[in-house]
């Protein structure tokens, strides 16, 4: 026997859902969003774990900073199973016509790629490029292959020669993708490809210098991968950096999670926004049924049954609207991956995973119930008097179903922070929409009591927007706290997007340096400062020339204790897990940013001292007077640490999160680098000129970096911003629920308007000045509330400064208000289509 | 069935909220209807005709005194059990007839019957149809129904249950003459064949005068 509430039920649905379109559009929305979110990273999840080897280059990659692998230490590995070698540096590549420019230098073993395949244009294979030409040996240069940016930038064309440092290369093909790409991560240049001996013969693997040599392993099959990789990091004491298979591109990994998370938080908060759409639905729904619900009661039905019946309608509406959600979400990546499948810079399979859908249904669930719960709770309580007096409204109370509606909510604060992969950074993020939210919806209800205030000094348009405004069904209420948490979250957006933005185009070109020099010869530092200072035209002065020495090295033990990385926070653990870059330097430099300590003098001759960045130290909590060892190129250096300090790493200034007394490195002939502020023909002069005297110094043109960061950072932002969209158009779809809902009583109010004289533009007039009035209320605080989360990410968490983005602001305000308007403006001209006569009599 | 009459009403008073001050509706009233009698409420618009249904069949909590229905203290139950109380022994019928828009007749008819948990709800009130001559228009939806035929399907849905106190609001009062006389013809052949008791307000004195007394109000109070 099917339940009393379950046929009652099915017979309201009968009526249809037509106004539920605004329920339906506002959970599909969010779900949408959340499912849409989560599926595309699962796609990159599995597409980086179906490609793990591939992107490794074997199933373990061993890699060491500074210093070769040892004849013991390559038996170990090759014991293991099949070994390729390669080795990466920076190098000044030189053109026949004397253009110079940064590369990514690598040179493979013969026996490299281990896993997937290298492609090229140009050339039938890598080994046949990389090959010595027979019988001609290699007078034009050894083989290599390079990315087509090289070959615009220096004008060269396959055949062509070129310098590496001081190595000939010849161009035998062109680099188009490599399968372990991604496991590596970022380069300062175009990559050139070349055979491993030919880098060593051309010294880049000289002690001291920045190169990092990589053992790549292919495991003999049904051979254990921790096993093998807990053997190797025996034989090789510890000292190599260890990545499998299962852990290949780490770093995309955290970034596939975080943006996940991000995309998927904006479904939450449009789920928030459009649970106002959820809520008015179900209100006007009911408000629409309250006659059948007193005739049920005046019948003997319980509130309870009656409650039930309408549950049973919205939970099925709800089950639609997620559905219709999960079926774009679903459909939306498996047709992206159709279209971009060929662009994508990271492996995807797209399909539908259940997982994401389900997480997705779930947050599009418990939204539907936290917002709908509580008007149902009106349904229980309606009089069944209602039936005489239609004035008559429910009294909302402590009930089942705002408890319900109160855990709901809670589950979806909860699961939103379980499911992050920060949950503080998600913790305060949920508060701060909980808190908007609120903020907004107090507004509204200000707005509107406010309105209603200041009518009785209003006269015509004006008079009845405002009336419109402070009654009982004003959209101040209702679709303002939607919008302006919709325009919150683009305005943070936009307003993080321009400070960033300001910083890498406007700040950092003013503040940070334009050119780094690496790797200068310490014994010839004063013929490179002349050649420096020839190619500038003018002299240096440490406002625009810092050269300081330049070694990298590891903390190895803090206070007699061999430091564990594992233990720590992830965070902080950068500057233990690797070599950091340090430096040795006497007098204190300018702008040290001293916290706590002293600087040495610039004699000092007693045990080694250490000045220490802040973050650094966090990590094993490192306290001034501590004792500190070292292992630079596999000599311990005992140090004891005198300053702590903050260390501007995007200033002009000695930027080295390790310094220690030059008597550490006494008799060492260190390599140095130097920063300088120059400008573009400077840059271009420094660099053409320092080919002849110093092939090996590389040179970092930093407006080069910041034009590329600047290019990747629009467009993330662009796609950032599309996804914040989404959380706004929430928002207009509460408005346009706000509009529906009304749409009845605004032709009745229009037709007595009529009836009293009022002139159509009169009338058009109050709705634009009432909608616009809430598009302006809303866009307002929204763009407020957008600072107010906006500025801490910026000047704490990136530590930028502040650059407040007006035309962007100006646009967002303009914008809520236009869509509010126009909402107004369709409103007017629906209600004025009907004739007044026909609209009386409905009545 | 206890013996005790079907409603009494003791110095019953009502008084609502309104944006201009309180209102009062109801001032002391004392009615008693006796099984089965008809009883008939006249007055002018404004009087507290409406509201003296609403409050007696438990859908209004009056402001003072006391209503008893059946002997049952209205101000002992909580609205569910005033809802209970009403299954199967209270019925209204109402001017602007409250079908439920989206049931056919049918179920119109059924709805309280199967509220009251009765098993053969949809045959009971096919047979209602049939006597209120609606049988045809069985799977029809009010909206698809006239007025005169929508207030016999309420009828129908009202008597269905038989109930032992049926209260009719104005039941002819958004019906032609020809329409009117019809179901005022079957709501007193179907009161008599059920020995309900009927609480009839109405301004048609022609109507009233079937009762078998009429209580007339005015401002609240029964006129001398």
């Amino acid at each position: 026997m099917i339940p009393l509430s379950l046929r009652f039920a099915g017979r309201e649905l009968r009526g249809g859902v037509r106004g539920f379109r605004i329920f339906l559009a506002c959970l599909a929305l969010g779900v949408m969003a959340i499912a849409s979110a989560g599926s595309t990273a699962e796609a990159f999840r599995r597409g980086l774990a179906s490609q793990a080897g591939e992107i490794l280059g074997g199933d373990l990659a061993l890699s060491l900073r500074g210093r070769e692998f040892t004849s013991a230490e390559r038996a170990a590995l090759e014991r293991t199973g099949r070994v390729s070698y390669a080795a990466g540096t920076e190098a000044m590549a030189e053109a026949p016509s004397g253009e110079r420019r940064l590369v990514e230098l690598r040179g493979v073993s013969g026996d490299y790629p281990l896993a997937g395949k290298v492609t090229i244009r140009g050339a039938p294979s890598l080994q046949v490029a990389l090959a010595p030409q027979t019988g001609r040996g290699e007078a034009g240069g050894a083989g290599a292959v390079v990315e087509q940016a090289l070959l615009d930038r220096l004008h060269l064309k396959i055949g062509d020669s070129f310098l590496a440092g001081n190595v000939p290369l010849t161009v035998r093909g062109v680099l188009l993708e490599e399968p372990d790409r991604l496991s590596r991560g970022f380069a300062l240049g175009p990559r050139v490809l070349t055979r491993l001996d030919v880098v060593e013969r051309g010294g880049f693997l000289a002690t001291g210098l920045p190169y990092a040599e990589t053992a790549r392993v292919l495991l003999a099959p049904g051979a254990s991968l921790p096993k093998a990789k807990a053997a190797l990091n025996t034989a090789l004491h510890g000292s190599a950096r260890i990545r499998d298979r299962e852990d290949a591109a780490p770093g995309i990994h955290r970034l596939i999670d975080q943006l996940e998370y991000f995309l998927g938080f904006i479904g939450l908060a449009s789920l928030v926004a459009g649970g106002l759409g959820v809520y008015g639905a179900v209100n006007a729904y009911l408000e629409n049924r309250k006659p059948v619900i007193a005739t049920l009661k005046a019948l003997g039905a319980e509130g309870a049954l009656v409650r039930d019946t309408y549950l049973i309608q919205i939970a099925l509406l709800a089950a639609l609207g997620v559905a219709i959600g999960l079926g774009v979400g679903a459909a939306a990546p498996l047709a992206l991956g159709a279209w971009v499948k060929d662009k994508l810079p990271v492996p995807a399979l797209f399909a539908v995973y259940p997982w994401p859908l389900a997480k997705a249904a779930a947050f599009g669930l418990l939204s539907a119930a936290a917002f709908s719960l509580a008007p149902l709770g009106r349904a229980r309580a309606t009089p069944p008097a209602s039936l005489f007096r239609s004035d008559l409204t429910a009294r909302l109370t402590i009930g089942p179903e705002i408890i319900g509606a109160v855990l709901a909510a809670m589950g979806l604060a909860v699961m939103a922070v379980v499911t992050a992969p920060t949950p503080l950074a998600a913790t305060i993020m949920i508060a701060g929409v909980a808190v908007s939210f609120a903020i907004l919806w107090a507004l509204g209800w200000g707005a509107a009591v406010a309105a209603g205030r200041a009518r009785a000094f209003a006269r015509g348009p004006l008079r009845i927007g405002l009336a419109n405004l402070s009654g009982p069904h004003s959209a101040a209420r209702t679709a303002s706290p939607a919008i302006g948490l919709g325009v919150a979250l683009l305005a943070a957006v936009v307003l993080i997007q321009s400070s960033l933005l300001s910083q890498v185009t406007e700040v950092a070109p003013r503040t940070a340096p334009a050119l780094v020099f690496t790797g200068i010869p310490g014994d010839r530092v004063a013929q490179f400062d002349a050649d420096v200072r020839a190619a500038f035209g003018q002299p240096l002065t440490p406002k625009n020339y810092l050269r300081e020495p330049f070694i990298t090295g590891r903390i190895t033990r803090v206070r007699g204790q061999a430091v564990e990385p594992e233990k720590m926070p992830r965070q902080d653990r950068w500057a233990y897990d690797a070599d950091i870059t340090m430096s040795a330097i006497g007098p204190k430099p300018e702008d040290a940013g001293i916290l706590i300590g002293r600087w040495w003098p610039g004699s000092y001759a007693g045990t080694p001292l250490l000045a220490l960045d802040v973050d650094v130290a966090k990590g094993a909590r490192i306290k001034v007077g501590d004792a500190v060892t070292l292992t630079v190129l596999g000599r311990e250096i005992e140090t004891r640490v005198a300053v702590l300090r903050k260390v501007d790493f995007g200033g002009f200034g000695a930027s080295f999160p390790l310094v220690v007394t030059p008597n550490a490195f006494e008799g060492a002939p260190l390599r140095q680098v130097a920063i300088a502020k120059a400008g573009k023909a400077q840059e271009a002069a420094v660099i053409h000129a320092l080919g002849h005297d110093f092939p090996q110094v590389n040179v970092i043109s930093v407006r080069e970096q910041l034009e590329a960061a600047t290019d990747l950072f629009d467009r993330v932002a662009l796609a950032v911003r599309g996804a914040a969209a989404v959380a706004a158009l929430a928002g207009l779809l509460v408005l346009t629920g706000a509009i529906a809902a009304r749409a009845r009583a605004r032709t009745r109010e229009a037709a007595i308007l009529k009836v009293l004289g009022a002139s159509r533009a009169q009338i058009l007039s109050a709705y634009v000045l009432e909608y616009g009035a809430v598009g302006v209320i809303a866009g307002a605080a929204g763009v407020a509330l957008g600072y107010a989360a906006a500025w801490p990410v910026v000047v704490k968490v990136f530590e930028a400064k502040w650059s407040m983005d007006w035309r962007g602001v100006a646009a967002l305000v303009g914008a809520a208000a236009l869509f509010a308007a126009i909402g107004g403006l369709l409103a007017a001209f629906q209600a004025l289509s009907k004739r007044p006569a026909p609209a009386l009599r409905a009545e | 069935m206890s013996d005790a009459d079907p409603l009494v009403l003791k110095n019953v008073s009502l008084t609502l909220p309104s944006a201009a001050g309180p209102v009062e509706i109801l001032r002391g009233l004392n009615v008693r209807v006796g099984k089965g009698e008809r009883v008939a409420l006249v007055g002018p618009s404004g009087s507290g005709k409406s509201s003296l249904i609403a409050v007696a069949a438990g859908l209004e909590q009056p402001s003072g005194g006391s209503v008893e229905l059946f002997g049952q203290d209205l101000a002992r139950l909580d609205e569910d059990g005033r809802a209970r109380l009403r299954r199967g022994q209270v019925s209204l019928v109402f001017q602007s007839f409250h079908l439920l828009p989206n049931m056919t007749a049918q179920e119109n008819v059924a709805a309280p019957l199967e509220i009251a948990g009765a098993r053969d709800a949809t045959e009971t009130a096919r047979a209602w149809l049939e006597r209120v001559g609606l049988a045809g228009r069985a799977r029809h939806y009010p909206h698809q129904l006239s007025g005169g035929e929508q207030q016999r399907v309420a009828l129908a849905r009202a008597l269905a249950p038989r109930p032992a106190l049926l209260f009719a609001d104005e039941p002819t009062g958004n019906l032609d003459a020809v329409n009117a006389a019809h179901v005022a013809d079957l709501m007193f052949d179907l009161v008599a064949e059920t020995g309900a008791a009927l609480v009839l307000v109405t301004h048609d004195e022609t109507l009233a005068a079937r009762a078998d007394r009429a209580v007339r109000l005015r401002d609240g109070r029964v006129a001398a």
